[in-house]
């Protein structure tokens, strides 16, 4: 009688050992992956590279000889801010089809394959979905592209946009005094390194001055750092999220937590 | 005690395995559970910083960090191309602003003679002189008019040309004089600085040989294998402080070396910048007596074309009236003209800070940083592929046999996933040892 339970209760614990990992939470299938390197080597937009490197260099000429003409500093700035504005519109007529087409397509392709992240390849090392020759068949194909109707269902991968959170007055702050400090440093050991007479004299000083900023972004910027890595977690938490990428590395989808961080960070 | 059925006796064997097998698995992570949902992910900066290669990684580093100093020296690393390029570049701004110059001046000379004549002309109507002053406009516009603007403009021309030829010498050998400046500093804190390391080098010498019977004969005691502890220690003990006292005496060498040095190195600075000031203003002091010279003469061959002379049956009050009219026309040109001069000016005081910057480096010496930090660069990054590969290629390997279903580089937090960092870190170190 006794055996007989003793079976039982190791047989239901196998049994649910076996299905455990399925019925509580299923793997995390659902992360993409696009080679950007490899789009921007497609014929449309190597053309339109083309296009635009030929634009700049008649520009450059004509920005040149306008900047000659100039007589004031007021003039070289407002002749800078004229010809930076008329290469942005040379580049979103002349890129801007492309990137929405590759958008759509991305977007298309997510959709399809039930992905709910698509990330750039650089920072996947090990599995996920190559999305890449999807997205690339859709580029290349006659078809005209409408983005899909249903939105991206919602990601377990968050990200967050590290230049918004670098624009935090207390975080441009210690930027800032770094900043400041990195300059006035490297005037000290430039004279430092200009009285070091022999070979070994001048390594040294090479590497005091980079300990020196070492030491002092660790003193300065590192507790901001770890204090964001914290909050960032702590939000991701409250959101169900496993981890939290930087926006740069999103190309489609994904759960931005960005203000939340921000929020938490300036309270 | 009972006695099992042997099938039963099996399937209680069969389950102590397979729950041992459970229990064993448990010891290590399972990355489908909740937390995991089979994403890892690896700190890439913290492995990089624990592979066996980092420390050769953080050498490059320092010597680029070197290197980018002596970049803030007063050689600035520019190569041959990049100078002769930037040179030309600055000639050209100069010229343009030369010519703009001169064509605002030309222009603004033409309007106030016109205003002038203009001015004579009513004034000499109003003294009842219309006769003359239409025949003075209509001799005016005779002689003149088109060979009177075209012998100005030549003229003008030609002492603009003039202008920019003794400009560009100026510049030539305001260039060449801070050069030999430099060079000559070099050269002495050259010579200084040998000589404090010669000094350096004889009292070392002077040291050693003066300690030489002494450290000699502490190091013959300490080759006798059968000497007691206590002896050994105060005979390497006796070597130390003969090491520690060449060693101070040496330092407090250097030290004061440094100072006189680093003294030498401000007074020769000081004394480059002086002479290069002196030399400048001697230069540009006779390129303003050139081209005062050659507009005087420009000048006096314009005015030979100049309108013909007034009738000389004016009254003394209808001359003194268009002479007065003349010195008012003559100050506001120059007043107007002087603008132009001094925007001139202004920019060509930049464009020569700039030359003078520029000619400050050091070509041969420079060119060899620039290609110096361009190989260390291409050095460091070829290192760092190299690392950031072979720790890619591990955490893959490590994900596949986790069997994790994606594994990401740096993440900016983590609340779940499988942190593979210290595994990869420890077989990176492994595949080295």
């Amino acid at each position: 009688m006794k055996i007989r339970f003793i079976s039982i209760l190791a047989a239901v614990l196998l049994l649910g050992g076996a299905v455990a990992p399925a019925a509580i939470a299923a793997d995390l299938g659902d992360v993409g992956f696009v080679d950007q390197a490899a789009i921007a080597t497609l014929p449309a937009f190597q053309a339109a590279n083309g296009q635009l490197n030929a634009y700049k260099s008649q520009l450059d000429g004509q920005y040149n000889a306008a900047i000659k003409a100039a007589r004031s500093d007021a003039d070289r700035q407002r002749i800078t801010i004229q010809f930076q504005q008329k290469f942005s519109d040379k580049q979103r007529e002349v890129v801007g089809p492309l990137y929405t087409r590759a958008k759509i397509a991305i977007a298309k392709v997510a959709a399809n394959d039930n992905l709910t992240i698509i990330v750039d390849k650089r920072i996947v090392i090990f599995g996920g979905r190559d999305a890449t020759k999807e997205v690339i068949d859709l580029l290349q194909s006659s078809q005209a592209l409408a983005p899909p109707s249903a939105t991206p269902p919602a990601s377990e991968i968050g990200f967050v946009d590290q230049t918004a959170l670098d624009a935090l007055p207390k975080v441009k702050a210690a930027n800032d005094e770094f900043a400041k400090f990195a300059t006035d440093q490297r005037a000290a050991f430039s004279a430092k390194f200009a009285s070091a007479r022999t070979d070994a004299d001048k390594a040294q000083v090479g590497k005091d001055y980079n300990k020196t900023l070492s030491d002092k972004q660790d003193q300065l910027l590192k507790p901001l750092v770890d204090q964001t890595k914290s909050v960032t977690a702590d939000v991701a938490k409250k959101k169900n999220l496993l981890l939290v990428i930087d926006r740069a590395d999103v190309i489609f989808g994904g759960t931005d937590i960005t203000k939340d961080v921000q929020d938490a960070l300036s309270k | 005690m009972s006695r099992m059925p042997s099938a039963s006796k099996a399937l209680a064997l069969l389950l102590t395995l397979s729950t041992a097998g459970a229990l064993a698995a448990c010891a290590r992570v399972d990355v489908n559970s909740p937390q995991i949902r089979g994403v890892g992910y690896v700190r890439l900066d913290e492995v990089v910083k624990r592979h066996p290669l980092y420390g050769q990684l953080a050498g490059i580093d320092d010597a680029i960090a070197a290197l980018n100093l002596s970049a803030l020296g007063p050689r600035v690393p520019r190569s041959a191309a990049q100078i002769a390029a930037q040179t030309k570049s600055l000639n050209a701004q100069l010229k343009a602003a030369q010519d703009r110059a001169n064509q605002i001046i030309a222009q603004k000379q033409g309007d106030f003679a016109r205003k002038e004549q203009a001015a004579v002309a009513a004034a000499l109507s109003a003294a009842g002189q219309s006769g003359a002053g239409s025949s003075v406009a209509g001799q005016m516009s005779r002689t003149s008019a088109q060979q009177a603007q075209a012998a100005a403009a030549a003229a003008n021309q030609d002492f603009m040309a003039y202008q920019q030829s003794v400009i560009a010498q100026d510049n030539a050998a305001l260039a060449s004089v801070e050069r030999e400046l430099q060079a000559q500093a070099a050269a002495k804190f050259a010579a200084r600085s040998e000589a404090a390391q010669q000094r350096e080098s004889q009292l070392s010498l002077q040291l050693s040989q003066a300690d030489a019977s002494a450290r000699l004969a502490a190091k013959t005691r300490l080759s006798n294998l059968a000497m007691d502890d206590a002896t050994r220690k105060a005979l390497r003990a006796q070597l130390a402080a003969l090491d520690k006292k060449e060693a101070d005496a040496l330092a407090s060498l250097r030290a004061k070396d440094q100072a006189d040095l680093e003294a030498y190195r401000k007074t020769l600075q000081a004394e480059t910048a002086a002479g290069v000031r002196t030399q400048a203003a001697k230069i540009q002091g006779q390129t303003r007596a050139k081209l005062e010279s050659r507009r005087n003469e420009v000048t006096s061959q314009l005015r030979s074309l100049a309108p013909a002379p007034l009738p000389n049956n004016l009254s003394p009050a209808l001359q003194a009236k268009i002479q007065q009219i003349h010195q008012q026309f003559q100050t506001q040109f120059q007043a107007d003209a002087q603008a132009t001069v001094d925007e001139y000016n202004q920019t060509k005081a930049d464009l020569d800070r700039q030359f003078a910057a520029l000619h400050g480096a050091d070509v041969g010496a420079t060119g060899a940083v620039g290609k110096q930090l361009a190989d260390l660069q291409k050095k460091r990054s070829d290192l760092y592929d190299k690392i950031v590969a072979q720790i890619q290629s591990e955490t893959s390997r490590i994900a596949k046999d986790r069997g994790l279903k994606v594994a990401f580089d740096n993440v900016e937090a983590a609340v779940g996933g499988y942190d593979l960092t210290d595994e990869v870190s420890k077989d990176v170190e492994s595949l080295h040892e």
